[in-house]
């Protein structure tokens, strides 16, 4: 009874895809008939092209200023994200309001017609972007733990020399280079039904395009700037590329738990990171400057501290944690899209989440504990980030 | 001793009808989490003079304990001082959500208030409302509370109280404030989410058999002149508030509170409009729209001309029918948007059942028309206006 109700949430979607044509989006519904809303998650698969880093955000700032003008006629929202592994544009609004929705959608298929005032002022949010990265500790050390983690993972703002290169570029040939049908993929949540979508969605068409020439993306390593931090910053990361996945986040939420028990006066986070990339575990703690060196050694020691605390009930709440974790995330259908979509971006197939779901109430205390060895196995990255001190007066 | 409790509370299975009434399930399939709202019918018309505040402090008094036992079913509460109730909202997995649902209302109604608890909230509360009553937003509540329904009237003063008011409560006073106040008969339960319609019945043993009982609230006294209380900022507050009575049409009041809005919001006519945002609040007895404006000082007065306009152009004329759709079909979306999760959907149905109001439908804004919009800005009287901003000099002609 409690695995069929948990199952109500996530898996008794109506999402099994009918066969598609090659060049067709791959098309997800779950039916949530509770109100008549519905979210729309359009993602692209794509990597940006070699040299253009940031192109997809780019393009999403060009479009979104549109998208957000038609979504608000009918009462609806819209959010652009560039994750690591799509160009992401999620609309919500009225489900009677469907086929407006999704032709609103599909008009980011296409590059964006922008004048030099929109371009100007979209490289200008996407260079705030990059030193914002920067600019504070906690988003900082994430992102030189993610570049050595996977170093082939460009922020989604791009470099520098790639905003020099899209400032010129023929937006359509950069896009051209991106998009493709069969890359794309429509999640549906809220009420509505799956022909409806794929009908609402029929007409999605490849642009022509000028083949782009190719450079090389490079970064300014992360290790030269200062970011602000008032605490002391320590982050370590794993490689989990070939694990399970939800053998990984059980672990990932055990390591959570027993250095949050641990470390009372620190701030620590532990995230388990999965893109077509591959996975990784990485923990993040800010610690006041006093305690720096205890809070070191017990990020160093974290996994053994949990592999040797390892039973089968603190596996079992770990898991259903995860489970009820994700169903509180996934309350709304916008979360939900998000939930589904960000599984189908991975290429693990269109009823992934549902798996994966499923997967996690299976996990056993050896399954962490090999994800545990395997972790230590693979070697740990560290990126330090010191407190900043006050010059005391001579 | 608390699953004494529930078991304890599992036995009264006799509940009455009337109690059962109190606790409404709407079934939703397909929605992944339980939202359970507890609504208690208390507030500041049951305190004391002296005491403002204590309902606020013995919500998160009693509250306080259990949020580890929350915390392991990973389960969510969220605790709001209203001006007629305290409102209490529980999301959970469909798993767990009866067991926390249950661990909330054994708190409530059934377990003493723990003095440490107390105190440790009554420090936690004092410090918030001390660091609240500085900002201009706060200052200016106080004061469109005070001038909608009178200094002297409960729902003048803030619903939760103030730091002095909650640095005099003593944990003795919350214990016995509990045992009055907060007790079932005044209680309405909403649950939605995957659950069959027949989950509250474990519920409705909690409630006490009988209808709903509901303090009675003396009539406000409103401010007859338009209010001015300086403020040293660089920027001026204006708030027109509309009361409508209890037969008022809501939903047409929301549409009109944004069709008005849009009118005086920030935008290339009106660049000089810092912030603009409009409510409807409904409560015991009626219900308000306030409006509110962020403003140049020195144009305090003319934006509260534009501002009562904006309201009462839309009851010279109804609205043409192709403009009327195009608006409603914004509205629409705007108003299924409000209701988007679970919990806004459980505030609003337990709150519709505490007013006796229906229950069938969460919104009929799809059932507007240009008449009903017309009737609804006809109906409305003249606004309440307060102004909070830097006066000093036009007051004293300098």
């Amino acid at each position: 009874m409690l695995s069929f109700l948990l199952a109500l949430g996530l898996a008794a979607a109506d999402s099994v895809p009918a066969p598609r044509p090659a060049a067709a989006p791959a098309v997800v519904v779950h039916r949530q008939p509770a109100l008549p809303i519905v979210a729309l998650r359009l993602s692209v698969l794509a990597d940006d092209p070699a040299g253009y880093a940031g192109a997809g955000h780019l393009m999403q700032h060009l479009h979104l200023p549109r998208l957000q003008d038609r979504a608000a006629r009918v009462g609806g929202r819209v959010q652009a994200e560039r994750t690591s592994d799509a160009v992401v544009y999620t609309v919500v609004g009225p489900a009677s309001e469907l086929g407006y929705l999704a032709e609103t959608l599909q008009a980011t298929l296409a590059a964006p017609a922008a004048g030099t005032p929109e371009m100007l002022s979209a490289l200008a949010a996407l260079n705030e972007e990059r030193g914002a990265e920067r600019e504070v500790a906690a988003s900082y050390i994430r992102g030189a733990l993610r570049a050595r983690l996977f170093p082939q993972d460009l922020s989604a703002a791009g470099t520098e020399a790639s905003a020099a290169r899209l400032s010129v570029a023929r937006l359509g040939d950069v896009w051209g280079a991106m998009y493709r049908p069969d890359r794309v993929s429509i999640v549906a949540v809220g009420d509505v039904e799956i022909e409806g979508v794929r009908r609402a969605f029929r007409d999605v068409a490849a642009p022509a395009t000028r083949p782009l020439e190719a450079f090389a993306d490079t970064v300014r390593a992360l290790a030269a700037d200062t970011p602000q931090a008032t605490r002391a910053w320590i982050a370590r990361g794993w490689s989990a590329s070939e694990l399970d996945p939800a053998a990984v986040t059980v672990a990932t939420r055990l390591i959570r738990t027993q250095l949050r028990r641990r470390m009372t006066r620190s701030a620590v986070e532990v995230e388990h990171w999965w893109t077509h990339d591959g996975q990784a575990v990485a923990l993040v703690v800010a610690t006041p400057d006093s305690l720096v060196r205890v809070a070191r050694s017990s990020a160093d020691a974290a996994l053994a501290t949990v592999a040797g605390a390892l039973d089968d009930r603190a596996v079992r709440d770990a898991a259903a944690g995860v489970r009820r974790e994700m169903l509180f995330f996934a309350r709304t259908p916008e979360r939900m899209a998000e939930v589904l979509g960000a599984f189908a971006d991975r290429g693990l197939g269109p009823d992934a989440a549902q798996r994966f779901f499923a997967a996690v109430e299976e996990v056993t205390a050896d399954d962490v504990r090999a994800v545990l060895a395997a972790l230590g196995e693979n070697g740990v990255v560290a990126v330090d980030v010191p407190a900043q001190r006050l010059r005391r007066p001579s | 001793m608390r699953s004494g409790w529930i078991a304890a509370a599992l036995a009264l299975a006799s509940a009455s009808a009337a109690a059962q009434d109190r606790v409404m399930v709407r079934p939703e399939p397909g929605t992944p989490v339980v939202a359970a709202e507890v609504l208690i019918a208390v507030g500041p018309v049951d305190e004391a003079a002296g005491k403002e505040g204590i309902t606020y402090l013995t919500a998160r008094s009693v509250t306080a304990p259990i949020l580890p036992v929350l915390d392991s079913l990973e389960a969510r509460l969220t605790v709001e001082q209203q001006k007629d109730a305290v409102s209490f909202t529980v999301i959970a997995a469909p798993d767990t959500w009866e067991e926390a649902t249950r661990t909330l209302l054994v708190a409530l109604f059934r377990d003493p208030v723990d003095s440490v608890a107390t105190v440790r909230q009554r420090t936690a509360t004092v410090a918030e409302l001390a660091a609240r009553e500085g900002s201009p937003a706060d200052a200016l509540a106080r004061e469109v509370d005070a001038a909608v329904f009178g200094k002297e009237h409960p729902w003048g003063r803030p619903a939760v109280g103030t730091a002095a008011s909650v640095r005099r409560l003593r944990p003795g006073e919350v214990d016995a404030f509990l045992r009055s106040g907060f007790t079932a008969d005044r209680a309405v339960v909403a649950i939605v989410g995957p659950v069959q319609r027949g989950a509250g019945e474990a519920l409705a043993a909690f409630m006490e058999p009988g209808p709903l009982r509901l303090p009675e609230i003396d009539p406000p006294s409103p401010a007859d002149e338009p209010v001015r209380q300086n403020y040293q900022a660089i920027t001026a507050w204006v708030s027109a508030t509309y009361p409508f009575s209890t037969d008022a049409d809501e939903e047409a009041i929301r549409m009109l509170a944004r069709l008005a809005l849009e009118r005086v919001s920030f935008g290339v006519q009106r660049p000089q409009v810092y912030d603009a945002s409009a409510e409807v609040v409904r409560y015991a007895g009626g219900g308000e729209l306030r409006m509110q404006l962020v403003v140049p000082p020195g144009e305090a007065e003319d934006w509260a001309n534009r501002l009562a306009q904006a309201v009462s152009e839309y009851a010279d004329e109804p609205l043409s029918d192709p403009i009327f759709a195009e608006r409603l079909r914004r509205f629409r979306g705007e108003r299924l948007l409000e209701l988007e999760g679970p919990e806004d959907r459980a505030r609003t149905l337990a709150r519709r059942m505490m007013l006796g109001l229906s229950t069938s439908a969460l919104t009929d804004a799809e059932a507007l028309t240009p008449a009903r919009l017309r009737a609804a800005a006809r109906a409305l009287r003249d606004p309440i206006v307060v102004y909070l901003g830097p006066f000093v000099e036009e007051e004293s002609g300098n």
